[in-house]
C-alpha cells in the first residue's frame, strides 16, 4: 500500500512539473493562437480585441491558474482555435491512439514470441537465420517506411483493407478495427522486432542453464521444458520492454497517424502545438504523461504476477 | 519466396488493381443523366474551423459550408450580382437604399421560413463588432436596416459605398441564418442551403445529408461525407484506391500522372489563388523603387511557374480576377533583363555583390519555398546576396505579416472578384492587410475615390489605374495565378458546376454518381 500511496504522489508531482514545464515552453515560442485563427485575415484592432476575447492579454500566472483549477474542478475548458471542448475531444482521441497502440502491441507480442522461441531452440539453424532476418529488417526500417509498403501491398493492391482514415469504435467495431490494422501493423513491425531478439537471446540464456539440464534428465518432454520451464522465465524481461514500449509507442505515434491520416492523440498534439492553443496544448501533453507513467505502473504490478519472487515495496 | 518472384506478383496485383476497375468505368460512363441517392466522399485538403460562416475567416471552413448556407444574393460566372434568397433587389440611384425583395417559401434547415426578421438578424449579427464577424466593415457605412413586411429588407446607407452588393455576394457577410440561431451556429452550422449538418467528428470527418426543402431543388445526392485529409499523398492514395470520390489540391507535380489514370478525372480551373513577391518599404533600400524594381527584373516569371507550379498556373501582372471587369489586359510583366538590373541597383548605390538580404518564406506552402529558391539564384546571378530562411505558418504570420520583421517574402490570396477588398486591404497605406508598409499618396487616392463611385465602368477604370500603379513602381511583383485542382472518380457527374465562379469553393449540389 505505501508503494502505491509513494507512486501517486510521485505520480502528481511529475505531471505538475510537466504542465509547468509545457506551459513556460508554449509561452517562449513565437505567435500566438490569436494570429493562428485570423491568419492573413488579421489587422492589428481585430488581433487585439481577439487577444482579449480569449484571455491572452492576462498574466501568464492567471492564464496558468485557470488551466490548472478547470483540470482540477473537471472542466477542461474549450479549445481557443477549433471551440470544441477538450476532454470530449481528447477523450476521442486517446481511444483512437489506444486502439492502434494496443493492437499494435499484441501484434507485436504475438508475432515475436513464437519468433524469438523457434529462433532459440533452433539456434545457428535456417529457422534462426529466418526469425534473425524479420527482426533485423523490423528494426532496420523505419515504421513509416513499412506503412507505405502495407498501404501499396495490401490496400492500393489487394484492396483488402482501407489505406486511411478512423472510424469510432462505439459506432462500428468491425469497420475501426480494419481502418486500425495498417497503422497497428506498421506501428508494431519495429517493437516485435526488438522483442523478439529479446526473446531469443533471454531463451539461450534460460536454455543453457542447469535446471533446464535437470528437466530434460527427468525425461520431460520438450515442449514442456521449452514452454513450461524455460520460456516462463524468459518472458519477464520481454513484458517489461513491451509494456515500457506501450508508453513509448503512444508518445511517438504522431507519424503512423498522419501517414494513415488517422487523428489520434498524436495528430491532436501536433496540431495543437502548430496552432498555440495553449488549454489544448496543456491538456494532451498532460494526457499523454499521464498514459505512459501510468502503463509503467501496470507493468511494474504485471511483474509481480509473472514472477513471484519480485515483490513491490 | 524467391525476390524476384515476389516483385512480380506484387507489381501484377498492383497493376490489376489500377488497369482492371479502369476498363469496366470507361464502359459505364455512356449514361450521362443525373441519378438520385449515394453519398459521396471526399478528400477534403484542409481541417475545418470554427464552424460559424460569420466568424470563420478561412477558405478551407467555407469550402465546406457553402453546401450548408445560401446568401441573400451571388454571383453567376461574370461576377454580376444576381438573385438568392432575395428573388429580386433594386438599388436606389443615389446609391443610398438598397431594397430586397426575399424569395417566398424559403425554408431553413431547422424548419423555420426565411423572413425579414432573419436578414435582420443575420445583418446585425455580421455588422456588430462584439460578434467578431470577420467581414463586419462591409456593414460600416448601414445607418438603418427596416423590415416593413415579412419579405421586404430595406437597407439604408449614411454614404455610398459602391462595393457593398457584391460584399453581400460573399458568402462570410450576405449568409442567411434563422432568427436567433447565432449561438449554434458554431457547432450546428444552420441555413437554408442544399446540404443539412449532421456532425463533424473533429480533424476527421464532417458528414452533410440532402435537404428535401432546398428552395432551389433537392440535390441530387443523399450526402456528402467530407474526409479531411490534410496530407497529400493520403489523398493520392485514397483516390487511386476509391475509397474517396473526389478530392481537391492535387499536389502540383502530380497533376500530369493523374490525368493520364484511366480511373480518374481530372479537373483543373483556373484561377484559384494568385502570388507576389513584397518588399518591406519601412527598410531601407527596399522603400527605392530603383531596388525594387531590379530585383524585379532579375525574375523570369515564365520560368517560375514552370519550375515552382509544374506549369500549374499563368503568368500575370495584375492580381484583378482575370475575367472581371476590374482586370487591366494592358499591363505586361518586366521581362527579364540583368543588365538593366545592374544600372538600377549601380543608381540607387549597389554595385556587384553589395546587395545583402534574407528572403523569408513560408513551408505553409511547398511551392512558395521552391520559387524561393528559384529566385535566390537568379538574385545571386544578378549581383544580390539573397539567403533564404524557411519559416513555419505560425512563425511567417508572427515574424511577417503581425510584426512586419523581415526585408523580403512572398504570398499567395485567393483570387478576389470584388476589387474593393483587394486593392483597399492590400495597397492603401491604412489598409487592414498592407503588411509591406506601402505608402503610396496615388494609391491611396484612388482606392477611396473608387469606394464612391456606383458606375461599374468607371470604378473598373479606377483600379485599373491602381494596377498599373503598383506595376510601375514595383511596389510588389505579381508572379502568377495558380490552378486550382480537383480529381474524381470516373462514376462522379456533374463536375462542370462543381466550383464555385470564386474559384475556392466547391457546391456539391449538382454532382451526382453514377451506380
Amino acid at each position: 500500500m505505501s508503494y502505491l500511496a509513494r507512486r501517486a504522489a510521485l505520480f502528481a508531482l511529475t505531471l505538475l512539473l510537466i504542465s509547468v514545464v509545457t506551459f513556460a515552453i508554449t509561452h517562449v515560442l513565437p505567435g500566438d493562437v490569436a494570429m493562428m485563427i485570423m491568419g492573413t485575415q488579421s489587422n492589428p484592432t481585430a488581433l487585439a480585441g481577439l487577444r482579449e476575447s480569449l484571455g491572452l492579454n492576462d498574466p501568464l500566472i492567471v492564464q496558468y491558474g485557470r488551466w490548472i483549477g478547470g483540470m482540477l474542478s473537471g472542466d477542461w475548458g474549450v479549445s481557443l482555435r477549433y471551440k470544441e471542448p477538450i476532454a470530449a475531444l481528447i477523450g476521442q482521441k486517446v481511444t483512437a491512439s489506444a486502439m492502434i497502440v494496443v493492437l499494435s502491441l499484441l501484434i507485436a507480442l504475438a508475432t515475436a514470441i513464437p519468433l524469438g522461441v523457434v529462433s532459440a531452440v533452433y539456434r545457428d539453424r535456417w529457422q534462426d537465420t529466418a526469425g534473425s532476418g524479420i527482426a533485423l529488417a523490423g528494426i532496420s526500417l523505419p515504421d513509416f517506411f513499412w506503412g507505405i509498403v502495407l498501404i501499396l501491398l495490401i490496400s492500393r493492391g489487394l484492396g483488402w483493407l482501407p489505406s486511411s482514415g478512423y472510424a469510432s469504435p462505439t459506432e462500428d467495431f468491425w469497420l475501426a478495427f480494419r481502418h486500425a490494422l495498417l497503422p497497428a501493423t506498421a506501428l508494431g513491425l519495429s517493437l516485435m522486432a526488438h522483442l523478439t531478439r529479446m526473446t531469443r537471446s533471454a531463451m539461450l540464456e534460460v536454455l543453457g542453464q542447469d535446471f533446464i539440464r535437470v528437466c530434460r534428465a527427468k525425461g520431460l518432454g520438450r515442449g514442456a521444458v521449452v514452454f513450461r520451464h524455460a520460456l516462463r522465465n524468459a518472458i519477464s524481461p520481454v513484458v517489461t520492454v513491451a509494456g515500457l514500449q506501450l508508453g513509448y509507442l503512444f508518445g511517438s505515434i504522431i507519424v503512423i497517424e498522419s501517414l494513415f491520416n488517422y487523428t489520434g492523440m498524436g495528430w491532436l498534439t501536433y496540431q495543437a502545438l502548430l496552432n498555440r492553443d495553449v488549454p489544448l496544448i496543456q491538456s494532451s501533453v498532460f494526457v499523454i504523461a499521464a498514459v505512459v507513467m501510468l502503463a509503467n505502473l501496470v507493468v511494474d504490478v504485471l511483474y509481480t504476477l509473472i514472477d513471484p519472487r519480485v515483490r513491490l515495496e | 519466396m524467391k525476390r524476384r518472384e515476389f516483385l512480380a506478383s506484387s507489381s501484377a496485383l498492383m497493376g490489376g488493381a489500377v488497369l482492371g476497375p479502369g476498363l469496366h468505368s470507361i464502359a459505364a460512363h455512356a449514361a450521362d443523366q443525373p441519378v438520385r441517392g449515394g453519398t459521396l466522399i471526399w478528400g477534403h485538403s484542409e481541417t475545418t474551423q470554427n464552424l460559424d460562416m460569420h466568424k470563420t475567416g478561412t477558405a478551407s471552413t467555407g469550402r465546406l459550408l457553402q453546401n450548408v448556407h445560401d446568401a441573400i444574393v451571388t454571383v453567376d460566372d461574370n461576377f454580376t450580382v444576381i438573385p438568392s434568397l432575395a428573388e429580386r433587389f433594386e438599388e436606389s440611384p443615389d446609391g443610398l437604399t438598397y431594397t430586397f425583395h426575399l424569395r417566398p417559401g424559403v425554408k431553413f434547415h431547422d424548419g423555420s421560413a426565411l423572413t425579414s426578421a432573419a436578414v435582420k438578424y443575420s445583418f446585425e449579427r455580421v455588422k456588430n463588432p462584439e460578434t467578431g464577424a470577420v467581414n463586419f466593415e462591409v456593414f460600416n457605412d448601414v445607418a438603418a436596416i427596416e423590415t416593413p413586411d415579412d419579405l421586404t429588407v430595406v437597407i439604408r446607407m449614411n454614404q455610398v459605398n459602391a462595393p457593398f452588393l457584391s460584399r453581400l455576394a460573399e458568402n462570410g457577410a450576405g449568409v442567411i441564418i434563422p432568427d436567433g440561431s447565432g449561438d449554434i451556429q458554431g457547432t450546428t452550422p444552420t441555413g437554408a442551403g442544399p446540404f443539412k449538418f449532421v456532425r463533424r467528428e473533429f480533424g476527421n470527418e464532417v458528414e452533410l445529408v440532402r435537404f428535401d426543402d432546398y428552395w432551389g431543388g433537392a440535390p441530387h445526392l443523399d450526402g456528402v461525407l467530407s474526409r479531411e485529409v490534410t496530407e497529400p499523398t493520403v489523398r493520392l492514395t485514397g483516390i487511386q484506391t476509391g475509397e474517396m470520390h473526389l478530392i481537391n489540391d492535387i499536389p502540383l507535380d502530380r497533376v500530369d500522372a493523374l490525368k493520364n489514370d484511366p480511373d480518374l478525372q481530372v479537373l483543373t480551373w483556373f484561377p484559384l489563388s494568385w502570388a507576389f513577391l513584397n518588399f518591406n518599404h519601412a527598410v531601407k533600400p527596399f522603400d527605392d523603387p530603383r531596388v525594387r524594381k531590379a530585383l524585379d527584373l532579375m525574375v523570369d516569371k515564365e520560368t517560375l511557374v514552370q519550375g515552382a507550379l509544374w506549369g500549374q498556373g499563368v503568368v500575370t501582372a495584375s492580381p484583378s480576377f482575370p475575367t472581371s471587369p476590374s482586370y487591366n489586359d494592358g499591363l505586361a510583366p518586366r521581362a527579364q533583363d540583368y543588365d538593366a538590373a545592374r544600372e538600377l541597383l549601380a543608381e540607387a548605390g549597389f554595385g556587384p555583390n553589395e546587395l545583402e538580404f534574407v528572403f523569408k518564406t513560408t513551408t505553409n506552402y511547398p511551392w512558395h519555398v521552391e520559387a524561393t529558391q528559384i529566385l535566390v539564384e537568379w538574385f545571386r546571378q544578378g549581383g544580390v546576396k539573397a539567403s533564404v530562411q524557411q519559416l513555419t505558418w505560425s512563425d511567417w504570420l508572427s515574424q511577417c505579416w503581425v510584426d512586419r520583421d523581415y526585408q523580403v517574402t512572398m504570398m499567395n490570396f485567393f483570387t478576389l472578384w470584388e476589387p474593393d477588398f483587394l486593392y483597399y486591404s492590400l495597397w492603401h497605406s491604412t489598409g487592414a492587410f498592407n503588411y509591406r508598409n506601402i505608402k503610396d499618396a496615388k494609391i491611396d487616392e484612388l482606392t477611396e475615390a473608387a469606394r464612391r463611385v456606383v458606375d461599374p465602368i468607371e470604378r473598373a477604370e479606377i483600379y485599373k489605374a491602381v494596377q498599373k500603379r503598383v506595376q510601375d513602381e514595383a511596389l510588389d511583383v505579381v508572379l502568377w495565378f495558380r490552378n486550382g485542382t480537383v480529381a474524381a472518380r470516373r462514376n462522379v457527374g456533374g463536375l462542370d458546376a462543381l466550383v464555385h465562379p470564386n474559384g475556392s469553393n466547391l457546391q456539391f449540389k449538382n454532382v451526382w454518381l453514377k451506380s
